[in-house]
């Protein structure tokens, strides 16, 4: 008994000191917050809180929180981690000149209109009057113009890279920009216009390092619908409305996003109602089982990710395209779909392009066949000589090692059954579960395709940015390291490359549709990657504190559309 | 007696450089590249000369001497560098951090070496008896749990489905409680991980008490106490515990010395931000400075409690301060 | 040390029985669980690595513990992961015992030069950061079984070392280690005829505890996504079972808890034989 209330005391200094530790450190972050935090909250209840845009029917204030897998640090555009959910979240306090709409599709945005030439080398962009930072300065044309100068001088990756071939910006009065190209940019809008944080100038031109200035939540502003008032690493952000948002105050007064360390940590966290959302994609079985549990609900959609078997095409007998053929031909894809995915996924089209998209290709089938799997390989000359049940080729054995990263059980589970699916054609395949970094660096040694590549077959996934905009393919395909940067199969194919180029350039949409759906033909038949699904976005929701969720087509609910009224959204 | 403590020190000496050099060399000899932790996640976008320049911004293009010595440098000015990630000072990072751990650390600590050492006397006592034979194999049981397995299991049942505790973190996100409200929140949080930590080390302390135990209720003083007919209770704890204990706080000095590693499973089980974690994602993502700084941090814990069980051990136990 | 003469009087009032009894209980365990290992492909009702039914099925009289999440029979995955499991935990600690025992008989005999320099290698392997040595030797190493069975090898043979250590130091000293080497006797003869076998017991304790540290260090592995998921052991079982969420489903009664509590009897008695073995050496206790 006496022990007892010895350790009960012990504890409590011991948490007593961690505590007078740790508000220390809360102190240091969230120092310098309170004034704009307060200024931006304070004027809540003025008239642009209009009563049709609040969603919920008590003055309550409504708080939303959201789960993330892993920390996205500071989340400024030089220091958010990931590109999704980072850049979405990023985004919540920062607007681009063009936001998706519900299908997926960039609509003027900060910018009322935006008018390409007929080449698409020359964007005339007229920017919304009247919209101002977060700390109450106005955004104007020089802000858009700084911003597009300063990714491009400090070298921000993404936003640095969709701006790659913007040759001048100049402004034209107040509301004014126009952008010149090097060369016409078809996905202008959809790279650029609609990803690029417009950042202000009165800060930034300060900011002469950017990945290592400390950013608070003064100067870490942009004109979005929240502002980033308080961060504990590895624990928590918390955003606030700003009822001022251009567009008319979020629906949400506050959103709170928790850091958790694995991924279920949220789905134990959402049945507690310790939290209100997951800003991560749940895992397929869990669709039905979070849906049945009140009040979570899930919403569910297509999205752009991929799932993928790389392989080294420069070595043989992965350069042999029989052999690359055998193996697209021997994949189940409909069997890992409903498998792995239990049906939350769309079957990978062999020709890379997602069948939502306008310009799929419906020539391209991806049905398996065996027995023209194992003729080609026959006809090629890779037979069963020893009576393994394993083919030959040099003499060796159509033995190779599958690299995987243990941290994506699906994408685990999906090479398990290729290496099932192909033992049927006599092709041994081991699959290696590495941890995450080790996988990266065997697949893309120092993200450079030009130091080559240390594996036989991985096991791959791209990311929604990459399907969503379609003639991103030419990355993937190109022979030139230059513009096929992310060509980790090291294919090269002088037909695909005239296509590929063209298609990053075609200002002509007929032209440009037929390009697209050429190519798609000719990466069915030379097979540099196999595509096996899109996996559906599916995200739980707790019904009860908040259902505005809009489900962007191929992005899924982490959006500041999300948190607006219906009748703000694009 | 002095130069051979001269030499103890030497050799601890040798260890740190040792371990120290070891600290610096795995990060490197791992797989995998620190470029995408400090470029994001977009680093396949970057040009080469991009690459070129974010490599030389955090030295790793300088000689591999030079980064040794730099780490050596930062070792002795006690300023740890920053983070890759984040750009943050790692001794910040650490600060921040390492109170959690502690908590959680401590908070078992306590509790494992309360029910240990009581349960490990009273096992000791009645050896072979009614109480000794359960508790024995119970213990044992206890230490062949899965951490994590336990850890799920108490979230499942506590927070999932009875509601009563949260199931993550060290506080009420973004909550900002004060006072008693905050320490509250602060037990609240911690009371899943510290008991899974208990569970999971109550039996090394049990069995380490239990042990010295029956070694010194075979000693001739405890026997003639016994014979003096002093009362059992008298004995237990005047005698034979308080003479036992010093195997028992080495064990505990090394546990927790052990315990600034973090607790990388628990932490992560339970999305709890301390050091272990802190780790595991500098490891994930190979920020070196904060392996390294960190690895720093937990050699020198062990080493200290190493050099204090040593320096405690004759004051601890009497039979050696004797002898 | 003090008088042998005590144990006796001692033995009067300790029953001797109780550490063989307990130690007979974990040999029961062990035994069982050997026995379903090596008749594994008898006893599981399916192939573990084969999809035979739906994913995800409830218990059932086909699948007495109902599916995975591919659709394997966790049942037959239970039964071989023993196998798996077991394997990792004795080659493990076999290998930990090796080096463990080479480092303590020789830190120990020559505990001069020799013998402190082994011994700080032994303060070194204990403080080296766990993680990353895990992930460098696996990089090197490749990843497979037999891989993962070295990497916890090596984390854990210091502790033996140290044990053995002390207990070679003791020996050392005796009456018939000194009058062998004073009668000339090379040192690789005492060591064998002498040290070692009086050395074997305390051995075989911290080789069986071993054996319990490594299966828990596989699981371990397995749950931070570092050891080898395609294995079935009960580890990577339950990596599963924790990524697909079963842990906050039903599904924990079949698919969770049998693994753990299978982890838990082997670690329990492989630590029951070590517990009884020590009780053996130290007469004292």
């Amino acid at each position: 008994m006496r022990l007892r209330s010895r350790a009960a005391i012990l504890l409590l200094v011991m948490s007593l000191i961690a505590v007078a530790c740790s508000s220390e450190t809360t102190d240091t972050t969230a120092s310098g917050d309170e004034p704009t935090a307060t200024t931006a909250v304070d004027g809540s209840t003025d008239e642009t809180s209009a009563p049709e845009t609040t969603a919920a029917p008590s003055e309550e204030p409504i708080t939303v929180r959201a789960a993330v897998t892993g920390g996205e640090d500071t989340l400024n555009p030089y220091t958010y981690v990931s590109g999704f959910p980072g850049w979405n979240l990023l985004m919540l306090q920062y607007d681009s000149l063009m936001q998706f709409d519900a299908a997926g599709e960039p609509q003027p945005w900060l910018a009322e209109s935006v008018e390409p030439n007929d080449d698409l080398t020359e964007w005339t962009i007229t920017l919304v009057d009247g919209v101002t930072f977060n700390d109450g300065e106005p955004l104007t044309v020089d802000d858009v113009e700084f911003t597009f100068d300063y990714f491009v001088e400090k070298a921000a990756g993404r936003f640095a890279r969709d701006l790659r071939g913007v040759e001048s910006v100049t402004t034209d009065g107040d509301r004014t920009i126009t952008v010149n190209l090097d060369a016409p940019n078809p996905a202008f809008e959809l790279v650029a216009l609609a990803d690029i944080p417009i950042i202000p100038q009165h800060i930034w031109s300060e900011v002469d390092n950017p990945e290592e200035y400390q950013f608070d939540s003064v100067t870490n502003v942009g004109s979005g619908p929240f502002v980033l008032v308080d961060y504990v690493e590895d624990q928590s952000y918390r955003f606030e409305a700003n009822p001022d948002y251009f567009r008319g105050a979020p629906t949400v007064d506050e959103l709170v996003v928790v850091v958790f360390a694995d991924d279920s940590g949220p789905l134990a966290a959402i049945r507690s109602g310790e939290i209100d959302v997951i800003f991560e994609r749940i895992s397929p079985e869990q669709i039905e089982l979070l849906d049945a549990a009140d009040p979570i609900d899930v919403v569910q959609g297509p999205e752009f990710t991929t799932q993928m078997i790389n392989f080294d095409v420069s070595k043989a007998p992965f350069d042999d395209v029989a052999v690359r053929q055998a193996i697209s031909l021997a994949v189940d894809r409909q069997d890992i779909v409903d498998t792995v995915f239990l049906g939350a996924a769309t079957v990978g089209s062999p020709g890379w392009v997602h069948p939502d998209k306008a310009v799929y290709n419906p020539a391209v089938a991806a049905d398996q066949d065996l027995e023209a799997a194992n003729a080609l390989l026959d006809e090629a000359g890779y037979t069963d000589t020893d009576g393994d049940g394993i083919r030959e080729f040099d003499g060796a054995p159509m033995s190779f090692e599958m690299l995987t990263n243990s941290s994506d059980s699906l994408r685990l589970r999906i090479s398990e059954l290729v290496s099932e699916m192909l033992a049927e054609v006599g092709i041994q395949v081991n699959v290696a579960s590495v941890e995450t970094a080790t996988w990266e660096e065997a697949v893309w040694p120092g993200f450079d395709i030009a130091n080559g590549r240390n594996y036989q077959m991985a096991a791959w996934g791209w990311s929604a940015p990459i399907q969503a905009n379609t003639i991103r393919v030419a990355e993937l395909v190109h022979g030139d390291p230059s513009i096929g940067f992310l060509n980790l199969t090291g294919f090269s194919n002088p037909e695909v490359d005239a296509l590929a180029a063209q298609l990053l350039t075609e200002a002509d949409e007929a032209a440009a549709a037929q390009a697209i759906g050429e190519l798609q033909v000719l990466i069915a038949d030379l097979v540099p990657f196999v595509l096996l699904a899109y996996p559906d976005g599916a995200y739980a929701y707790n019904s009860a504190t908040y259902d505005g969720w809009e489900f962007i087509a191929g992005q899924g609910i982490v959006s500041k559309v999300s948190l607006l009224d219906p009748s703000a959204r694009p | 007696m002095k130069r051979l403590d001269l030499q103890k020190l030497g050799q601890y000496a040798i260890v740190i450089v040792v371990a120290v050099t070891l600290n610096f060399a795995l990060p490197r000899l791992m797989p995998g590249n620190p470029l995408a932790l400090i470029a994001g996640v977009d680093v396949g976008l970057l040009t080469p000369e991009q690459r070129a320049q974010i490599i030389a911004d955090v030295g790793l293009d300088e000689p591999i001497i030079n980064q040794y010595a730099d780490y050596w440098k930062s070792i002795v000015t006690g300023d740890l560098g920053q983070s890759y990630r984040s750009g943050r000072p790692i001794n910040e990072m650490i600060a921040e951090r390492l109170p959690w751990t502690l908590l959680l650390a401590g908070g078992a600590l306590v509790l494992s070496s309360i029910f240990g050492i009581v349960l490990g006397a009273i096992s000791a006592w009645r050896r072979g008896g009614k109480v000794d034979v359960p508790l024995l194999t119970g213990m044992i049981a206890l230490q062949s749990l899965p951490s994590f397995w336990l850890g799920m299991l108490l979230i499942s049942i506590f927070a999932v489905n009875l509601g009563v505790l949260p199931s993550f973190g060290a506080v009420s996100p973004a909550a900002n409680l004060e006072g008693w409200a905050q320490v509250r929140d602060v037990l609240e949080h911690a009371v899943l991980p510290i008991t899974t930590l208990s569970v999971l080390s109550t039996p090394g302390v049990y069995l380490t008490m239990r042990y010295s135990m029956l070694e010194v209720l075979g000693e001739d003083f405890i026997r003639t106490a016994r014979s003096k007919g002093a009362s059992e209770r008298r004995i237990l704890f005047g005698h034979v515990a308080r003479n036992a204990i010093a195997p028992v706080i080495t064990f505990l000095a090394i546990r927790f010395a052990f315990s600034f590693g973090g607790a990388v499973i628990i932490e992560t089980v339970f999305s709890y931000p301390g050091l272990g974690r802190l780790v595991f994602e500098a490891v994930s993502g190979r920020d070196f400075p904060v392996m390294q700084a960190a690895f720093l941090v937990f050699t020198a814990a062990v080493l200290m409690a190493n050099l204090t069980a040593d320096l405690l051990y004759p004051v601890l136990d009497p039979r050696t301060r004797s002898s | 040390m003090t008088s042998r003469s005590l144990t006796g009087t001692l033995r009067g009032v300790i029953p001797r029985s109780l550490a063989d009894r307990l130690g007979w209980l974990g040999a029961g365990i062990v035994a069982f669980l050997l026995g379903t290992a090596v008749f594994a492909p008898v006893l599981a009702p399916f192939d573990p690595a084969e999809r035979v039914a739906r994913p995800f099925l409830a218990p059932s009289a086909d699948h007495l513990l109902g599916t995975n999440d591919v659709g394997q029979d966790l049942l037959s995955e239970l039964i071989y992961g023993t196998r798996v499991s077991l394997t990792v935990g004795i080659v493990a600690a076999v290998v930990a015992m090796v080096i463990g025992t080479t480092v303590g008989l020789i830190a120990g005999y020559y505990p001069k030069r020799l013998g402190s320099v082994l011994m700080r290698f032994v303060d070194v392997v204990l403080i080296l950061p766990f993680l990353p040595l895990l992930i460098v030797l696996a990089a090197y190493l490749g990843r497979s079984l037999t891989n993962t069975i070295v990497v916890i090898g090596v984390l854990i043979w210091a502790a033996p070392a140290r044990i053995i250590r002390s207990q070679v130091l003791s020996l050392r000293s005796r009456e018939y280690v000194l009058a062998s080497r004073s009668m000339g006797a090379k040192d690789r003869w005492v060591i064998m005829r002498h040290i070692l076998p009086r050395t074997a017991l305390l051995a075989t304790g911290s080789f069986v505890r071993a054996v319990s540290g490594a299966i828990l260090l596989e699981a371990a592995l397995s749950f931070l996504g570092l050891g080898d998921p395609i294995q079935k052991s009960w580890g990577s079982t339950l990596f599963w079972a924790q990524s697909r969420g079963a842990f906050l489903t039903p599904a924990w009664k079949w698919w969770v808890l049998p693994p753990g509590l299978a982890i838990m009897a082997a670690s329990l008695g492989f630590a029951l034989i070590a517990f009884a073995v020590e009780e053996r050496i130290n007469p004292k206790l």
